[in-house]
């Protein structure tokens, strides 16, 4: 019985990786083929000439890799500037909680509800105001707004498990709340700040919608507005090298996932019990 | 300055000042600016004119927006219910591989996360791509290969709609397989020997135990999955961009061409309200189907 179990476990297990992994693999297989192959359709899912050309075309505009760049610097500052906004609050909430600091809490996690592209349309007009369209400034600010709520839980439960002895501990040795702070809960509580950082990253480098608001000016755009547009100007004739410049834009994502998984599981997890609290 | 000895009694608001801060200038006060905005005229191009009501009437009463409600319906519907099924179901297998020490569950989060690494955008490409009713679309060639008709996954309104779910389904099953997994383990083990005892079955130990048990979690995981299909379009726009017509037009997609294609700033923040009114409401129903059931 349990054997039979274990015979369907693997089947149903394999056949849910086989779903999940096609449409990536039918990516690459798109991405490596010759104009010719791609009209061969699923009879020529593995190509019989495989090529690089496509992502040599890719990467030799000179402009792709600029958007990956952009992409790279604006979910790495966005995610960076959440941290550090939500580092402090998060010690705050778990260490000296505010009247009414539940119900703050509950607020903050509330502003989720609210949709990034009804925050875009009062944003746009006072960023267009103040000369900031087009900068990557205005663009790092909004995503570091849309990964603060979640930071701020994630991190309060890192400084909620580090044991308050050891806060206790510091204020005899005479240390002050900001040294305790620094010295103390900071470092213990480097887990759960990579955590929230790892999670808005990945968020900032998926988002399109405020970049493409924002942002107009080619130059400027990072890899995930570009590869729209870069769809939106192609023809069937150039498949392969649409496939090759979306496999460019899943790849760094996916290589960080692949390397950090454990800790990103972990991280989406505590997240999503925060979430449940 | 004086140095807080005790690292309690002092202030909170200094460490929570800057994050507020942030908060109210992009979350607060954009909210309240799009309700001002609702009652005037203004477009992307000038300023309003005055107050007026007529905005949020003749928006609310487009001949249009009952399909783009509809639509919107369908589509956050089915994906709740859709992706519920596909991340409880991922993650009962995952619970089983695990407990019979197979080493099949490591590789099969990881791949089914996979999916959920994927930007959104490229998600919509990767699918237009496989969709694609070109002779050498992946899904119709394959189709083909075995005999049958090609679909119109992408030309048919209907069909549209089902090919935008199944994007959806790819890339947010990990999401719910997360938030599922996390409290199937959390399910205390010695109430399944109990059960096993009593000779309660597999299935009797799934309606009984695991799903009265994971009441909350999958409320909380249907209200985040609410929010989220509600609010997003990245895969939409770049996989049918709304079409064919505004078959697969959402009420998200619709404010953004309202306000970034046609600049009626205005009417985009009447519809941004209504978007806002309908993920508070969904979100309290949730939580109060969650009451009644605790009760």
């Amino acid at each position: 019985m349990t054997r039979l179990g274990d015979i369907l476990t693997w089947a149903l297990g394999l056949l849910i990786a086989a779903v999940f992994l096609a449409p990536l693999a039918w990516l690459l297989s798109l991405a490596l083929r010759t104009p010719a192959e791609v009209y061969l359709g699923a009879a020529r899912f593995i190509p019989e000439a495989p090529t690089l050309a496509n992502f040599a075309q890719v990467l030799g505009d000179g402009a792709f890799p600029r958007y990956l760049w952009n992409g790279v610097k604006l979910s790495v500052a966005g995610a960076a500037l959440a941290v550090l906004l939500a580092t402090p609050a998060a010690w705050a909430f778990s260490r000296r909680p505010p009247r009414h600091g539940e119900r703050l809490l509950l607020a903050i996690l509330a502003l989720q509800m609210v949709s990034p592209l009804v925050l875009m349309l009062p944003l746009y007009r006072w960023f267009d105001r103040l000369g900031l369209l087009d900068t990557h400034i205005a663009v790092i600010l909004v995503l570091a707004a849309l990964g603060l709520p979640l930071s701020v839980w994630l991190v309060k439960l890192g400084f909620d498990a580090i044991p308050r002895a050891l806060d206790d501990a510091a204020a005899i040795d005479g240390a002050g709340a900001f040294a305790s702070f620094r010295e103390i809960s900071l470092p213990l509580a480097l887990p759960s700040i990579a955590s929230a950082f790892l999670l808005s990253m990945i968020a900032g480098w998926g988002q399109f919608l405020v970049p493409f608001i924002l942002l107009s000016k080619d130059s400027t755009l990072p890899v995930s507005v570009a590869i729209f547009q870069y769809a939106g100007s192609t023809s069937a004739s150039t498949t392969q090298v649409l496939a090759a410049a979306a496999m460019l834009a899943i790849l760094p994502a996916l290589a960080l996932f692949l390397v950090l998984q454990r800790a990103i599981t972990r991280a989406l997890t505590s997240g999503t019990i925060s979430a449940q609290g | 300055m004086r140095q807080d000895r005790t690292g309690q009694g002092g202030s909170a608001w200094p460490w929570l000042a800057p994050a507020l801060m942030m908060l109210g200038v992009f979350y607060l006060v954009p909210v309240l600016d799009v309700l001002r905005l609702a009652f005037t005229d203004a477009t992307l191009l000038r300023g309003s004119s005055g107050a007026t009501l007529r905005t949020i009437t003749e928006t609310w009463s487009d001949e249009r927006l009952p399909l783009i409600l509809r639509n919107t319906g369908v589509y956050v519907a089915g994906a709740v219910a859709g992706l519920t099924l596909t991340g409880l179901g991922v993650a009962l297998l995952l619970v089983r591989a695990e407990r019979r020490g197979l080493w099949l569950a490591g590789p099969l989060r990881v791949i089914v996360l996979t999916a959920w690494i994927v930007p959104g955008v490229a998600n919509g490409i990767l699918w237009q791509m496989i969709l694609s009713e070109a002779p050498f679309g992946a899904l119709n060639s394959a189709l083909g290969m075995a005999g049958v008709a090609p679909v119109r996954w992408l030309s048919d309104p209907q069909m549209a709609m089902v090919s935008v779910l199944i994007a959806t389904l790819w890339q947010g099953t990990a999401f719910a397989m997360i938030v599922l997994y996390a409290a199937r383990a959390r399910i205390d083990p010695t109430l399944y020997e109990a059960a096993e005892m009593d000779g309660a079955g597999p299935v009797m130990r799934f309606l009984h135990i695991t799903l009265p048990q994971m009441r909350a979690a999958l409320v909380v995981n249907a209200i985040l999955l609410t929010i989220q299909t509600l609010n997003g379009f990245d895969i939409i726009i770049a996989l049918t961009g709304g079409g064919p017509g505004q078959a697969t037009e959402v009420l998200s997609l619709n404010i953004y061409n309202r306000v970034f294609v046609s600049f009626d700033l205005a009417g985009g923040a009447a519809l941004a309200l209504l978007l806002l009114v309908v993920a508070m409401v969904l979100t309290l129903l949730w939580l109060r189907s969650l009451r009644r059931d605790a009760a």
